[in-house]
């Protein structure tokens, strides 16, 4: 199982709370490793999230909410 | 300058004369005896470049068919030089199904893809697409370049100015040429412009101008030659202003009663003056230039016949060639 | 064994660059042009990545010159290439008209046949985020209007992408515009429609044809871009009450498909129009005038929901009293079932 983990967006600040803006599959999804799965936001800086690995997603922070650079933002497995 | 180019830049001149002339004749016979300017062979507004030719002739005698040419409501001189079919250009000019664009476009919309020749009746917004033209022909390697000529009342639009920082920043292989006949109507220079030489604005945009003076043919024709060979070689645009002579009005039926040097234009013509510094200069003689003017006029008449015999298009056509 | 997905979300914007960019892959002759389209990825993602996969040749930045870059697109494209030039707000039209419907609409007409114009002017349009009277307009009735150029506007990711393929194939000039609401920018508050299922692959949306998104018996909404998400919203409302909408997403504005409308209004026999473009004199009116020159029977009266004929308002409060939302489509339906 690999995680998903919000990109470091912004380099002074890296422990900087962006948004997970989108999610672009559904809990419970198969992906491939390197499938678009999410958008994040840090101020208006945005980067896109690929899948780490193939297989299962689990979303843990759900689409609108915090977190910071770093944080595991879901699982893919 | 060797004698040929003289005596070509010559019959170039005269043969757009003699167009414009037999335009002229035809243009005003039928819409007699009240002045109706949508009757007759050739309806709705006509713009005329008698006295413009110096700057047609010298700025085309640098291009061939791969060359690009934007031109103005003013165009025939400009399309004649840089080598329209003059059937083609007759029909269109008198609305009919053979013409460049079917009757669809009329005088001041002619597109004739066989020279890369267009022309619009918004002033100034000939410029912009000449840069695309220009940008095509450089990516393409051929060595082509672009022609974009407007008046100089349209020196003061938004879209010269636009294009003149366009073209130098992509430094594109372009050649703006104003044509400063003194009258944006009735307009006169000295009430539209605030400098006294658009060469001028060319160094605001970091692109050499020149300024030709008199009306002068082989003026034309030395400046062109470094303005087109600078574009060709990658080298990027440049700016010709040439002071040339508006013959007649801006439209015909135009009284030009606001016109006070009106009396002594004629003796202005550029034609004449040429004729006699080449026949002066023993490039020409009485005869030949007979020969040239009487071939001028045969020509003409030839397409005015072809155009005039040409069918008028069918009005249930009339939705036709909106789109491709 | 694991199968590459051949169907996955994006956002409308992401949609937008892969078509794009499938195109400019097949096709050298393609090229981007427009303010920020390079390093920014266009103001409202219509081209990001786009610079680094295929360079400064053929994504080019542009100064702030609508009315010269625009003509250049029109002269390139009168050459035997085929621009996508972005106008960053469709409200910008004001200062380079000009080029756009005397010229790139005109010149195929003008030359008989003989010239055509193979390019895509893409523009932003739509309000809902406080932009104000000059950065919220949609207009599309106004090009619309005026002959020689197709007009497109999709409601949706997939519709996005399909439009857009479709247009820049188009040997005519296309008018794409893109509702900034539908884009899916993190930025601003996402909408529904905004993220949907799109094809991987290189795909066509017939230009000219509308698009039944939800059949219904009782009323047709027949409407466009974010409007369309809207309107299914309220559907789906009404659904329980039993009121049955069906809402047509017209997706091209010209050619327009007269007979998907009047094909849905003569089976409701009801109509709503829903248009974020002003009221009066406009597509609203043009649906309208459709359903009654072809003589459709109608158990009601049509209604317009529209933006009225002000300019939009700054305050939140003022500029959703005006736009055509969910409040003001679901009185409309209501008020023409009775």
């Amino acid at each position: 199982m690999a995680d998903v983990v919000f990109p470091g967006l912004s380099t002074d600040d890296p422990g900087a709370e962006g948004v997970v803006a989108t999610w672009f599959v559904d809990d419970g999804a198969t992906v491939v490793e390197g499938q678009l799965i999410a958008e994040v936001a840090v101020d208006k800086v945005d980067a896109e999230v690929v899948a780490p690995a193939g297989g299962t997603v689990r979303i843990i922070v759900g689409e609108g909410e915090g977190a910071r650079q770093g944080s595991v933002i879901g699982t893919v497995g | 300058m060797e004698d040929k180019t003289r005596a070509d830049l010559y019959t170039t001149m005269v043969q757009i004369r003699a167009f414009e002339e037999a335009i002229l004749a035809d243009y005003h016979a039928d819409k007699k005896p009240a002045w109706d300017i949508g009757a007759g062979l050739i309806p709705g507004e006509m713009h005329l470049s008698a006295g413009q030719e110096p700057v047609a002739a010298g700025v085309c005698a640098h291009l061939d068919n791969r060359d690009a040419v934007t031109a103005t409501h003013r165009p025939h001189h400009f399309a004649i030089a840089h080598g329209m079919d003059l059937n083609k250009l007759a029909a269109e000019i008198y609305g009919r199904e053979t013409g460049l664009g079917r009757g669809r476009g009329g005088h001041m919309h002619l597109f004739d893809p066989m020279t890369h020749f267009s022309c619009s009746g918004i002033i100034a917004e000939g410029y912009p697409p000449a840069l695309g033209q220009a940008l095509a022909f450089k990516r393409q390697g051929t060595g082509a370049i672009a022609v974009a000529v407007t008046g100089e009342g349209a020196a003061n639009q938004g879209a010269f100015h636009e294009s003149l920082n366009l073209a130098a920043l992509w430094n594109l292989p372009v050649v703006f040429v104003v044509e400063d006949n003194d009258w944006a109507i009735s307009v006169p220079r000295a009430a539209s412009t605030s400098v006294l030489s658009n060469a001028d604005r060319a160094a605001a945009y970091g692109i050499p101008g020149i300024r030709v003076e008199d009306n002068a043919v082989e003026g034309v024709y030395d400046a062109a030659d470094e303005a087109v060979q600078r574009a060709r070689s990658g080298g990027g645009p440049t700016l010709i202003e040439v002071h040339t002579l508006r013959l007649w009005g801006h439209f015909e039926g135009d009284a030009q009663a606001y016109r006070p040097e009106l009396a002594e234009v004629p003796a202005r013509d550029p034609i004449p003056a040429y004729e006699q510094q080449l026949i002066a200069d023993a490039v020409l003689d009485e005869t030949k230039v007979e020969q040239l003017r009487a071939e001028a006029r045969q020509r003409v008449e030839a397409a005015l016949e072809f155009a005039k015999s040409s069918p008028t298009p069918d009005p249930s056509t009339a939705t036709q060639y909106v789109f491709a | 064994m694991t199968t590459v997905e051949t169907t996955r979300r994006l956002t409308g914007a992401k949609a937008m660059v892969e078509a794009i960019a499938q195109e400019m892959e097949r096709d050298p002759s393609v090229i981007v042009l427009g303010e920020d389209v390079g390093a920014y990825g266009g103001i409202f993602g219509s081209t990001t990545g786009l610079l680094d996969t295929f360079g400064p040749e053929r994504v080019l930045d542009t100064p702030i010159s609508e009315t010269a870059f625009i003509g250049l697109g029109i002269g390139a494209a009168t050459e035997g290439m085929r621009p996508v030039v972005e106008l960053m707000f469709v409200d910008f039209f004001g200062v380079c008209m000009d080029q756009i419907y005397n010229h790139m609409a005109k010149i195929h007409f003008e030359s008989g046949g003989n010239v055509r114009v193979p390019m895509v002017l893409m523009t932003a349009v739509g309000g809902g985020y406080s932009d104000g009277a000059q950065h919220s307009q949609c207009l599309w009735g106004t090009f619309a209007h005026l002959p020689g150029m197709k007009v497109v506007v999709p409601s949706n990711p997939a519709d996005a992408k399909g439009l857009m393929t479709a247009a820049i194939r188009d040997d005519n000039p296309v008018i794409y515009l893109f509702h900034k609401g539908l884009q899916g920018l993190v930025w601003m508050a996402k909408q529904s429609r905004s993220v949907g299922d799109v094809p991987a692959e290189a795909y066509e949306v017939e230009i000219g044809k509308a698009a039944v998104v939800r059949e219904g018996a009782d009323v047709t909404v027949v409407t466009l871009s974010l409007s369309v998400q809207h309107a299914l919203e309220v559907a789906e409302e009404l659904a329980p009450e039993g009121v049955d909408v069906e809402v047509l997403d017209l997706r091209s504005l010209v050619p327009l498909d007269r007979d998907a409308i009047v094909a849905s209004v003569g089976k409701t026999g009801r109509l709503v129009v829903v248009d974020e473009d002003y009221q009066s004199f406009g597509l609203s009116g043009e649906i309208v005038a459709t359903v009654a020159e072809r003589g459709v029977a109608l158990k009601s009266a049509p209604v317009r929901v529209a933006v009225p004929d002000v300019p939009i308002p700054y305050a939140r409060e003022l500029e959703y009293a005006v736009l055509p939302r969910q409040d003001r489509i679901r009185a409309a339906i209501r008020k023409v079932v009775g």
